[in-house]
């Protein structure tokens, strides 16, 4: 293993690691906010990056224009969900295991409509910068990669200040940690709770367009992406959105130094034998419980 | 100002509230005392929507409120303190007075910043500090103050005294007082007696989900005094 072929590996896990981060953020808002733990969330990611395909190469509109469409489909499908099923769900008092199910359901009912509509193939969709690569250190560098990650940082600080500085994000923030509470104070919570749905959503349509020119998108990536995006946030504690940037690193670049040091065919087990390590010892993720984090 | 109407509330199954009828009157200040388990809180729930009644009417200066929700009770200018104060621990105590100066706004205004400051002087100092690094005491006061800002003109509180030393109790009846003498019309839920007497004009005492007494304005004294009432009503 030589030195460039670890930093290669590094630059491939970085660059994953930011995608578990937005997956893991996303799962991290809507989890906080309502409690819901949401299998489908890497639906919002395929549901995002294919409505891109689709507005780009069948209906031929200009590239900027699909991105906005396919960003687009994820708060819409969140506020649905939110409104339409997770809302009447609460009026009768279900349960967190209740709302599993229901999001187990709609990951699978997602995933075959996108089967049944749009077929098995794989699609990529055009890297941003084309194909030009940095070599640095011989280590091949795709423009596409440097993209996706500044987008990630700024979507990463743009939350951070949303919750910390606007009333709305300190409205969200408010309704999660005391929903009577939040209610005396003139605070609408279930409207509050349709706002993480559409801002998860976002969260996720957004890692799915960043990662679909790196990865083929189909009806299958779905369940992968939410499992992922799950144990970044478990790793950085869960009800705090940017401890998902955390935990979504450190599970990026385990996985891809497993890939170079070991083996592809052993990376999910190795990588999950180390989260689960993690998890035995830090309990709480990585950054520890408390503290407002994200909010 | 408010008026209650044959009220009946509980939770699922169990029915806790029975044809629960009071008033207050502008200005007025009116407790309910009762023991645990009176059904106090669940009436506080019920008139502020967090609980919806299953029947009776709650009207607020003539206009029914008991199909508004609770985030718009500060439109009819009513604020509620709940028990354990609800506040938001993680946040600074300037962005939980935020989240109600923000709600308050376009409401006409009764309390600003200012007034905020003059009546907890300590909430100017330590308006950067998470509220759960505060003392149970000035937990209360910031708890007041949000719902102030709301800009009401009947202030409900459910057990404000509870958990609190004497001296900390002393400064909020204090603060209630002045609240009073600003024209504020207060709805005291307490168990302590004491404290109850000594900051409303009148009662009403409840007993397994129904209002079995009245206190009148100037009889809190007799009741007090008649230890036969005292234990029937409050259990102590």
């Amino acid at each position: 293993m030589t030195l460039s072929l670890i930093l290669q590996a590094l630059q491939a896990g970085i660059t994953n690691g930011f995608i578990y981060a937005l997956v893991g953020m996303g799962l991290a808002v809507i989890f906080r906010g309502s409690r819901v733990i949401n299998v489908m969330h890497g639906e919002f990611s395929v549901v995002g990056a294919m409505t891109t395909v689709l507005v780009l190469t069948a209906a031929k509109y200009p590239y900027w224009f699909a991105i906005i469409a396919g960003l687009l489909t994820g708060p819409a499908i969140g506020a649905l969900i939110e409104l339409t099923l997770v809302r009447p769900m609460i009026r009768q008092q279900a349960t967190e295991d209740q709302f599993v199910l229901l999001t187990i359901g709609l990951e699978r009912a997602i995933a075959a409509s996108v089967l049944f509509f749009i077929g098995r193939d794989g699609h990529l969709l055009p890297a941003f910068g084309g194909d030009h690569v940095f070599i640095v250190f011989d280590v091949v560098i795709r423009e596409h990669s440097l993209w996706l990650i500044a987008i990630a940082i700024i979507v990463v600080i743009a939350l951070r200040e949303f919750f910390r500085r606007t009333t709305l994000g300190l409205a969200l923030t408010a309704a999660s940690i005391d929903a009577d509470g939040a209610a005396t104070t003139g605070i609408n919570v279930a409207r509050m709770r349709t706002l993480t749905f559409v801002l998860g959503g976002l969260l996720g349509a957004i890692a799915g367009i960043l990662i679909t020119p790196l990865i083929a998108v189909d009806y299958t990536t779905g369940l992968p992406i939410t499992l992922k995006g799950i144990a970044a946030a478990v790793l950085g504690g869960f009800t705090n959105p940017l401890g998902a940037v955390v935990g979504g690193l450190t599970l990026g670049i385990i996985e891809s130094l497993v890939i170079v040091g070991v083996s592809s065919g052993y990376k999910d087990v190795l990588t999950f034998s180390i989260l689960i390590a993690i998890m035995i010892f830090m309990p709480h993720g990585i950054l520890g419980r408390g503290g407002r984090g994200g909010g | 100002m408010l008026e209650i109407h044959s009220l009946v509330s509980g939770y699922g199954a169990l029915t806790v509230l029975h044809d629960v009828s009071l008033s207050i009157g502008d200005r007025e200040a009116v407790a309910i005392v009762g023991a645990n388990g009176a059904g106090k809180t669940t009436l506080v729930r019920t008139i502020c929507g967090l609980l919806r009644a299953r029947s009776g009417r709650v009207l607020k200066n003539g206009v029914d409120i008991s199909q508004t929700p609770t985030h718009d009770m500060a439109d009819h200018r009513i604020a509620v303190v709940l028990e354990n104060r609800r506040l938001f621990g993680e946040l600074t105590v300037r962005e939980n007075l935020l989240l109600a100066e923000r709600r308050g706004r376009g409401a006409r205004k009764v309390f600003d910043w200012a007034d905020i400051y003059a009546l907890f002087p300590m909430i100017e100092e330590r308006l950067e500090t998470p509220v759960n690094l505060l003392s149970g005491g000035q937990q209360q006061m910031v708890a007041i103050a949000r719902a102030l800002l709301l800009q009401p003109n009947l202030l409900i509180m459910d057990e404000p005294s509870t958990g609190l030393a004497p001296k900390v109790v002393k400064d909020i009846l204090n603060v209630i007082k002045e609240l009073r003498g600003r024209g504020m019309a207060l709805l005291l839920v307490e168990q302590n007696v004491g404290i109850a007497s000594a900051i409303t004009d009148r009662a009403y005492v409840l007993a397994l989900g129904r209002i079995e007494h009245e206190i009148q304005p100037g009889a809190w004294d007799t009741f007090l005094k008649d230890e036969r009432l005292v234990k029937a009503y409050l259990g102590s």
